[in-house]
């Protein structure tokens, strides 16, 4: 993976912010008019969650919520470029998700590079900044991690299979207030 | 990622060390030092955990909050 790419993506997610723990938010952001792509990206996951569930209902609700992501993954990601390299298949993935999520390849300090290989497994770490997922479950007082991240996960994979025609798969690392880490395991 | 602990606020509770995933903090004479700061990867669950609100994160990614709502802000707004 050339660090080109890999240095574009970390220079769109820094900032010169101070960042203090605080009370209660005040502001509400971005400004109204910028969430409208991200609310018709939740009706339409919506709409897909109910589908798949009239589909495979009884099979228990993640595998439902996975489907329901992964027909989603599919489907946006037909229409675009196939890709048979990771790096290519990853900017052709931040250009489908933007404005519903946005992430960044991202390895701790003591791995050499980006692509992982480990106990057999190849992988890659990606750090998710803005999800609609996390916000519905937040202004809904859920866990993360539960059903409804599936829907992320099978929309991640499903859009990776459809651009590389390769399997892959995605692991929860750890979830968090303003970022989640995920394993996206390369087969 | 550039972080800083208020030493005065921490109360030493160790809550951050146990729930950070990266190992970013250790306690040193009963107050958390950032050791692996270049660990982070932004999540902010130190911030939503510590009781002292000790912690300071530099740099980092703010993500979308559409969930906050609006109305509400407004309504504090006026009263804060
Ligand atoms: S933001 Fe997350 S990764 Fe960074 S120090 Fe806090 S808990 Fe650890
Ligand atoms: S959670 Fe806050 S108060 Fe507790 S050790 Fe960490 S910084 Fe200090």
């Amino acid at each position: 993976m050339s660090g080109g790419y890999i240095d574009e993506l970390h220079e769109a997610f820094h900032s010169d912010l101070i960042y203090r723990s605080e009370d209660i938010p005040l502001d509400c952001s971005p400004k109204p008019k910028e969430m409208e792509q991200t609310l018709h990206g939740v009706m339409k996951l919506n709409g897909l969650i109910i589908r798949s569930l009239e589909e495979i209902a009884g099979r228990g609700a993640n595998a439902v919520t996975y489907r329901a992501g992964k027909k989603f993954g599919h489907e946006v990601a037909k229409y675009f470029q196939k890709r048979d390299d990771v790096e290519g298949a990853l900017h052709e993935l931040s250009d489908l998700l933007r404005g519903q999520y946005s992430f960044e390849v991202w390895k701790p300090e003591d791995k050499e590079t980006f692509i992982i290989e480990e106990n057999g497994e190849t992988f890659i770490y990606l750090v998710f900044h803005d999800c609609i997922v996390r916000q519905t479950l937040r202004r809904n007082g859920l866990d993360q991690g539960g059903p409804l991240c599936q829907t992320l996960f099978g929309y991640v994979v499903g859009a990776i299979e459809e651009i590389t025609g390769r399997k892959a798969k995605l692991e929860i690392v750890h979830t968090g207030p303003n970022a989640c880490l995920k394993k996206l395991v390369l087969k | 990622m550039d972080i800083h602990v208020d030493k005065d606020a921490c109360v030493g509770c160790g809550l951050c060390v146990k729930d950070c995933p990266m190992h970013v903090y250790e306690l040193q004479n009963n107050v958390s030092v950032a050791v692996r700061p270049n660990n982070c990867m932004g999540c902010l669950s130190c911030h939503e955990i510590c009781p002292a609100q000790a912690l300071e994160h530099r740099g980092i990614y703010a993500a979308r909050r559409h969930y906050i709502d609006i109305k509400v802000c407004e309504m504090l707004r006026k009263v804060v």
